[in-house]
């Protein structure tokens, strides 16, 4: 009897450990090249070479102790064969050469020296996708093609994921894709991580594209969930590689702490209808506990460079929601509080919306409804449905059911489709009973 | 007395994907006619408006979007500043360039007197990048912002040329001054007027050479105009680029 695995398993396994190797060293390899060749297109063709070669040869010739340093070693002699057929002065050569991982493993040297090299995942070479991510996020292009740049170079996506994901055509996105790296090299946005004097401006724009990655996701539509919540993972990936090379910026860990809780109840967020359940009303028991446990050590550790920002702000308040086994339980004193904090630092009026609830909880629905009557007369949330429905509810709360109806009806008639709605006229049939 | 032509060219999806009007030997001969006889002082091809950056600040914040400073069917292309006796040389000069084959050209007079020099040779391992400086549709300026901003442009001006991230520069004739020639088949037409009827106009231009872009938005960041108007950054088109 043969102790081997039948060989369609090790197949499989080996496809499974080059999907891992994928998404921990694409963007890796890509910035390097990028870095070298200045040549985005050769930079993504050179990676996917290397992805198709350890397809070809891992099953075979098995898994090399050093994935990483294998595939860099990999696309770097594929990137040197191009030039070199192509018209280019020996300096660029040279400087890919360098590219050489230390303790170089690539395919033709590898044997004999694998002995000596910790299985590390660590490809030896510096890492630049701090450069790529600021590259990617530099706010002279469009916002649309800041994520499409990112989703493509960091995460590797295809273009036609990438447009399945933002629902448009795939010759759009590899159009956008295309003009972006056209603008980069043309208009001279440089390659690397802003001096000091703007980096925080800029830190907090690389956020930014990477919250609107992560809410695309979030705000899951049917049908195309899937697509979603990898784009959901794409951010999470992006943030946590992020924070490890910003260790020093506390925003970076607090919007990835943000992200983990939210995700953490992404299972409880959507009953098997497919209808949203609120945070008041979801099966705790679902939220994913290791993965708060491991959000809340993100945020304390950011929490402890006492340099609180927005989104370590969102996160606090996301973790006392998430941290709370009832929703009886929640600290709403504190995320009061919190709230307070983020309204000095946004002036947002959704931030002072979502703090009137938050007082409503701790001190009583008619206190809240004082607030959210304020609002509504400064005239800053005009034609915002959440106004009306958080002023609906608070009615409701307080018994008085026909001006909770008419609040409800004025609600229903500023969002147009889906959950929303559907959550909307139940309570509105509800006080109308 | 100097003249800017502005070169105009319609904008369209290829035109946005670099698949412009190439120079040919129509335009050599035009510069060949131009150049040596001191008329030419300077000029280049700009790249399309799809690598344009506009900036303005507001209340403090700088807001840098993509794109040009307008969104019209045309695109300024490129640009010529030429010494003439009167407007209607510059016209006539105008009036035989290759780009009105598809495009059109608008001549406006400059308001300052630069040094009439040609540019200096490129840096090697920097830019350049026409600042084209706008006024928006928002554009209002109280009487105490207008007596600063002469003496804060020649503050800007004095500290750009220092640190020579600025070579030229002036601030144009209003659009009621402006004269634009296009061709009818074979028929000329010169108008008065600026080549597009919109809000947004230009009112002046600097020619930067900087290391890259990042460079550029602060050059145009402090720019007294950045909080009234609008700056769009456009690479020049390179030499050796066809």
């Amino acid at each position: 009897m043969s102790t081997q695995p039948p060989a369609t398993n090790a197949k499989e396994s080996t496809q499974d450990v080059v999907a891992t190797v994928f998404r921990e060293e694409w963007g890796r390899i890509v910035a390097a090249l990028i870095h070298r060749t200045g040549d985005w297109d050769l930079a993504e063709e050179c990676a996917q070479d290397a992805f198709t070669q350890a397809l070809a040869r891992w099953p075979g010739d098995g898994v090399p102790p050093r994935p990483g340093a294998w595939l860099m070693t990999v696309a770097r002699n594929r990137a040197i064969d191009r030039l070199r057929h192509g018209n280019v002065r020996a300096t660029r050569l040279r400087q890919i050469a360098a590219l050489a991982p230390t303790g170089a493993t690539g395919p033709d040297e590898e044997a004999g020296v694998t002995e000596q090299l910790s299985p590390s995942e660590d490809s030896g070479v510096p890492d630049e996708r701090l450069r790529l991510m600021f590259t990617c996020c530099h706010p002279a292009m469009a916002m649309e093609a800041r994520v499409a740049l990112t989703l493509r170079t960091l995460a590797g996506l295809t273009t036609a994921e990438i447009a399945r994901a933002f629902l448009v055509p795939e010759t759009t996105m590899a159009k956008r894709l295309v003009r972006a790296k056209q603008k980069i090299a043309h208009a001279g946005i440089p390659y690397r991580v802003p001096p000091a004097s703007s980096l925080p401006q800029r830190t907090s724009g690389v956020l930014a594209v990477l919250y609107l990655l992560f809410n695309e996701g979030y705000s899951a539509s049917a049908g195309t969930e899937l697509v979603r919540k990898s784009l959901c993972d794409d951010a999470v990936m992006l943030a946590g590689v992020l924070a490890e090379l910003m260790p020093e910026e506390p925003e970076v860990k607090g919007l990835l702490a943000l992200m983990m809780f939210h995700r953490s109840r992404q299972a409880a967020r959507v009953d098997q209808q497919g209808e949203l359940v609120t945070l008041d009303a979801q099966d705790r028991a679902q939220w994913d506990q290791a993965a708060i446990e491991q959000a809340k050590q993100v945020l304390d550790e950011a929490w402890a460079k006492k340099k609180p920002g927005p989104y370590q702000l969102q996160a606090a308040i996301a973790g006392c929601h998430a941290l709370a086994p009832q929703a009886e339980m929640t600290d709403w004193p504190r995320i009061a509080k919190l709230y307070d904090q983020l309204l000095d630092m946004t002036g947002s009026p959704v931030v002072e919306l979502n703090r009137a609830v938050a007082v409503a909880m701790a001190d009583g629905p008619a206190v809240g409804l004082a607030l959210v009557n304020e609002l509504e007369a400064s005239g800053a949330l005009q034609h915002y449905y959440l106004l009306a429905a958080t002023r609906a509810d608070l009615l409701r709360r307080l018994g008085q059911r026909a001006e909770a109806a008419a609040a409800y009806r004025e609600a229903l008639a500023l969002v147009a489709t889906g959950p929303e709605q559907r959550f909307l006229a139940a309570r509105l049939a509800e006080v109308t009973r | 007395m100097q003249y800017m032509l502005i070169h105009v060219q319609p904008t369209d999806l290829d035109h946005e994907m670099g698949q412009t009007w190439q120079p040919d030997a129509s335009l050599t001969a035009w510069l060949e006619e131009t150049i040596p006889s001191g008329v030419n002082l300077q000029g280049s091809r700009l790249r399309p408006s799809s690598d344009a950056t506009t900036l303005r600040s507001r209340q403090g914040e700088l807001i840098v979007t993509d794109g040009p400073f307008a969104e019209t069917k045309e695109q300024v292309a490129g640009y010529d500043v030429l010494e003439c006796p009167d407007i209607d040389e510059a016209v006539r000069w105008a009036s035989k360039h290759p780009t009105l084959l598809a495009g059109t050209i608008e001549v406006r007079p400059l308001l300052d007197s630069p040094p009439p020099m040609p540019l200096p040779e490129q840096k090697e391992g920097t830019l350049r990048y026409m600042m084209l400086v706008c006024l928006g549709e928002d554009f209002q300026m109280g009487p105490q912002d207008q007596s600063e901003m002469g003496p804060a442009t020649d503050a800007w001006v004095k500290e750009m040329h220092g640190r020579g991230a600025r070579l030229f520069g002036s601030r144009i004739e209003g659009p009621d001054r402006a004269r634009t020639v296009r061709r009818k088949g074979t028929d000329l037409l010169v108008t008065d007027g600026p080549f597009a009827e919109t809000k947004e106009q230009i009112a002046g231009f600097d020619v930067l050479e900087c290391a890259d872009l990042d460079e550029a938005l602060e050059v145009a960041a402090k720019h007294p105009m950045a909080k009234f108007g609008m700056l769009e950054l456009r690479p020049f088109w390179p030499p050796e680029e066809p």
